[in-house]
């Protein structure tokens, strides 16, 4: 009984309601209705008290049909968004030439399927090229490695 | 006949060596740069522009004008290729586009899409030459009334994107809508739905949102699945469309063209709408419509050429007028203004080589396009070869680089990641991306419209009703959302009955 | 022992006095504002004469966003060491501290000033069928409740929203006010009709009233503008005490040292007399601060100046 509540539409709906409650709380303050028939709060609390209808209905719904309970990885997830994580983290302070590979190297943590050491080089290979594209080529603004060249 | 002339002063400026040059150039390095994943036309356009400041004013904006196309088209092929829509309008083509790849018609994509556009192209630089200068008076008429009833009725079709269910795809929607409001208030700068966070106070990037929900969420799939994975792709096959896959295409193409032609002329961005509306109305009159987002040879042709029919009439404003209709034009003005060449409406006759010629190059642009990327089609489909355990990481760092260019600012890499997050869950919980992603776009342009017509008209909503093309247009809003809402209520009271 | 001692310590002392000369690598100018901006096009062009005369690229690095307060904090908390520099304005640097409650810099306090770039003059225009032939009927009008003049603006910390907020507060009247996202739409609907009047840079505004899609009734500078020389100044329509421009200026983070600051502002300067820079701002209808304006010290002054001037202002319009 409980396994069979947990279905896809029961947790979707679920999702939709937290969403939409958060936006009206994050809304609160927001005047709506102001002189002139609308003020910054208007859109905001308005959609989410639909989104929040929307959400009640799928999850009402779900009770009635609904593709089973959806199967989670955490691995993945981790170490790919992880990986962007921490090139946002590097890419200021210790440059391109060291986020790029750390980035890489944390995205191969995801996947069961990586072997190391090609990555690795690969991964040396693919920075050293988006230095020379980005950097060099394009001119882009990105820091390249502050701690060693000062830019 | 003035228009023969005209073209003929046209072309002879564009077709000299150096301009031809020039416009080889800006396609092929727009469209190499466009192609990265997480880098869209504006962000390329941006990078590349100091490259035009060392030639001469019509050379530079023919440069321009390339780069413009080949990252369109760029983003095109990264949205087919690794579900990565660089650009709003790439997003359509990426529904149908990378379910084509998936099953190993990669190549038949790239191919339909670069033959729309490429006619869509030719159209839209006849209907300039042509027409452009009256058309803009008419799309002056269109005032922010009338384009909160264009955009409702955008809003109609949203819904009819998606492949599922229709509840779904209304929560989509007003999630895009409830997204689009983030950032501070137009009329009173207060910070809305801002969590505080002084990086969201311009609201959320299209860019950001759309790699996390598309293109990272796309990774994790693949990665979760290694056997759903680009299994036909053991054998290239086919690298063009077929007679066949052609003949069908054709309708739709030149729907299409129309449609995407109209909307590039309306100032302010219409030209957004275009693709959505082509998906929208061949979804709706083909004899099977469940194919559509499942590889759908027109989900791909359609969208693809009301892109670049849009792409091509956006300079109209900008050429008549010296008013930018959107973001990458505001980039082209400035461009113009370095070189000493400020747009406005008597760019036309004060600088009649530099009009002309710049039409003359935009189907000249066209034609390289197809010349350039019909042989690179053979190079991606190879590159999607490569193992995906190499494939991703490499991915992942040019999404990486792409969305931290777009501003210098490592909190849209962050953000990136957490609508990553928002995608991977979708896609467990069935809800689609593209919806939303329609009225996230639609939201902010909607918003602002209303308010403003609502700020001009002191508060009567009446104003919609008293101005005649702003009623028609939420008139027909209404009769397309019936329409998208009708079959599946009347579906599942029927399943209701047959239980 | 004694011997390689002093010479090691001889040897230190001589690297330090043979220090790298500045600028020894590339050097980064932060625009606040998108790029192909009129802030983006002034610090370009004068980028271009700093990157010749001192042998190093500077280059622009656009960080939009809040208004420019985005960009603008970034370049307050970076080093002082000369390599990055910002291109603050009238908007960051002036109007900031009313508009943005946490603003995270202090515009008088955090910057080392280099000096003025160039300033955009403000015009006043309206949309061509404007019932009004100059600007004393345009300002009959405006401060006439029963003649629902309307304003557009392109944004909450837009140049267009804090100089016609001044406009309508020295004039003590009240317009109905439309905002947009960006000068584009604004303008739009300006040529378009839908809207009355804007104040804006006239570098955005100066090829649309030379074609007629816009009348332009008054430039608020001192000066008639070579780039409009058939516009009024306010001073000669009616209107003097409406003076405002969109001055630019180059700064640094505080503490930059003595030598690279001279260096820079005597740079600037030079780029200001530079014929070729000053025909292309000029040519944008910008006007070019004249020696006695150029030092930093008259930025310090223009700045303190400017967000007393805001202030009250702003304060009073939200």
């Amino acid at each position: 009984m409980r396994v069979k509540l947990l279905r896809q539409d029961f947790l979707g709906g679920l999702a939709i309601i937290a969403v939409a409650a958060a936006a009206y709380w994050l809304a609160r303050h927001l005047p709506a209705g102001a002189a002139g028939g609308m003020g910054p709060g208007t859109l905001p609390k308005g959609l989410a008290m639909l989104l929040g209808v929307l959400g009640a209905v799928l999850l009402v719904n779900s009770f009635r049909a609904s593709e089973g309970a959806p199967r989670w990885s955490i691995r993945g997830p981790l170490f790919v968004l992880g990986a962007l994580v921490v090139f946002g983290l590097a890419v200021r302070p210790l440059g391109l030439a060291v986020a790029g590979p750390l980035a890489i190297a944390a995205a191969a943590f995801s996947s069961s399927e990586v072997r190391w050491r090609e990555t690795l080089l690969f991964g040396l290979a693919m920075t050293a090229f988006c230095v020379g594209l980005f950097k060099f080529a394009l001119g882009l603004p990105i820091p390249l490695a502050p701690w060693l060249l000062g830019y | 006949m003035e228009l023969l002339a005209n073209l003929a002063l046209g072309f002879t400026t564009a077709l000299s060596p150096t301009n031809l040059l020039l416009a080889f150039v800006g396609c092929l390095v727009g469209t190499l740069v466009g192609v990265l994943p997480g880098v869209g036309p504006i962000a390329t356009i941006a990078m590349l522009m100091p490259l035009t400041l060392k030639v001469d004013p019509t050379g530079a904006l023919i440069m321009l004008a390339g780069i413009y196309y080949g990252a369109q088209y760029g983003g095109s092929t990264t949205a087919i290729l690794v579900n990565m829509p660089g650009e709003v309008t790439a997003v359509v083509t990426a529904i149908d586009g990378h379910e084509m790849a998936k099953q190993g018609r990669a190549g038949t994509a790239l191919g339909v899409a670069a033959l729309g556009s490429f006619f869509a192209g030719t159209v839209a630089t006849l209907v300039i030459a042509a027409i452009g200068a009256p058309l803009t008076r008419l799309a002056l008429l269109f005032g922010p009334a009338e384009y909160f009833g264009l955009m409702v009725f955008g809003l109609g079709l949203a819904v009819v994107l998606a492949r599922g269910s229709v509840l779904k795809a209304v929560i989509m929607v007003v999630l895009g809508l409830l997204l689009a409001t983030v950032g501070t208030d137009l009329e009173t700068g207060q910070d809305r739905l801002t969590l505080g966070i002084a990086e969201l106070s311009d609201g959320v990037d299209f860019a950001v949102l759309a790699m996390g929900v598309f293109g990272i969420a796309e990774i994790l799939r693949n990665l979760e699945n290694p056997e759903s994975r680009n299994v036909a792709i053991a054998q290239i096959g086919r690298l063009l469309p077929s007679r066949e896959e052609l003949r069908r295409c054709f309708a739709p193409v030149l729907r299409a063209t129309g449609i995407g032609s109209v909307l590039g002329i309306l100032p302010g961005n219409g030209a957004v709408l275009g693709p959505f509306a082509s998906y929208a109305l061949e979804k709706k009159l083909a004899k099977d419509p469940s194919r559509f987002g499942r590889g759908a040879i027109e989900g791909v042709a359609g969208p693809e050429s009301a892109n670049n029919a849009g792409a091509q009439t956006s300079f109209i404003p900008l050429l008549t007028l010296g008013i930018p209709p959107n973001a990458v034009m505001a980039l082209m003005v400035g461009a113009m203004t370095i070189h000493g060449l400020i747009p406005g409406p008597q760019v036309m006759t004060k600088h009649p080589s530099l009009f002309w010629g710049m039409i003359a190059s935009m189907w000249i642009g066209n034609l390289l396009l197809l010349i350039i990327n019909l042989p690179l089609i053979g190079l991606w489909v190879r590159l999607l070869k490569v193992p995906y355990r190499l494939m991703f990481t490499t991915i992942l760092l040019f999404c990486a680089i792409g969305i931290y260019s777009i501003n210098n600012n490592p909190y849209d890499v962050y953000f990136t990641a957490f609508f990553g997050l928002a995608g991977y869950v979708f896609i467990k919980l069935g809800l689609e991306p593209a919806p939303m992603l329609l009225g996230f776009v639609l939201g902010k342009l909607m918003e602002e419209k209303l308010r403003q017509a609502l700020a001009l008209s002191e508060g009567s909503f009446m104003t919609f009703v008293e101005r005649p093309v702003a009623a028609t247009l939420l008139a027909l809003a209404a009769a397309v959302m019936l329409v998208a809402v009708l079959p599946a209520v009347s579906r599942s009271r029927q399943k209701a009955f047959q239980e | 022992m004694k011997r390689i001692l002093s010479l090691f310590v001889l040897s230190l002392l001589a690297s330090a006095a043979v220090a790298q000369p500045y600028p020894s690598r590339p050097v980064t100018i932060i625009v606040p504002f998108a790029a192909g901006g009129p802030t983006d096009i002034i610090a370009r062009i004068s980028g271009e004469y700093f990157s010749k005369a001192l042998g190093q690229q500077f280059v622009v690095e656009n960080v939009a966003g809040a208004g420019g307060t985005t960009g603008i904090t970034r370049g307050a908390q970076s080093k002082p060491d000369g390599y990055t520099l910002m291109m603050g304005h009238m908007g960051t640097h002036g109007a900031a501290p009313a508009l943005y409650a946490n603003l995270k810099y202090d515009p008088a306090k955090d910057f080392t000033p280099i000096g003025l770039v160039a300033g955009t003059p403000i015009l006043i225009v309206a949309r061509k069928d404007f019932p009004a032939a100059n600007l004393k009927e345009f300002i009959a009008k405006v401060k006439d409740p029963a003649a629902k003049v309307k304003q557009a603006h392109a944004g909450v910390g837009s140049v267009s929203y804090t100089t016609c907020t001044l406009l309508t507060s020295q004039l003590g009247a009240k317009s109905i006010v439309a905002a947009y996202r960006g000068t584009g739409p604004a303008l739009n609907d300006l040529v378009g009709g839908q809207v009355d009047y804007m104040c804006d840079q006239i570098v955005n505004l100066v090829e649309q009233v030379r074609g007629g899609s816009i009348r332009a009734y008054a430039i608020a500078t001192p000066e008639r503008s070579p780039a409009l020389p058939d516009v009024p100044t306010t001073k000669e329509a009616g209107l003097p005490q409406y003076q405002v421009s969109a001055w630019n200026a180059l700064f640094a983070p505080k503490g930059l040292p003595n030598d690279v600051h001279q260096k820079l502002a005597e740079t600037l300067s030079k780029a200001l007399d530079d014929a070729a820079t000053r025909k292309r701002l000029l040519d944008l209808g910008s006007v070019i601060p004249d020696q006695a304006g150029r030092s930093p010290q008259a930025l310090q002054k223009l700045v303190e100046s400017e967000v007393a001037r805001w202030n009250p202002i702003l304060k009073a319009a939200q």
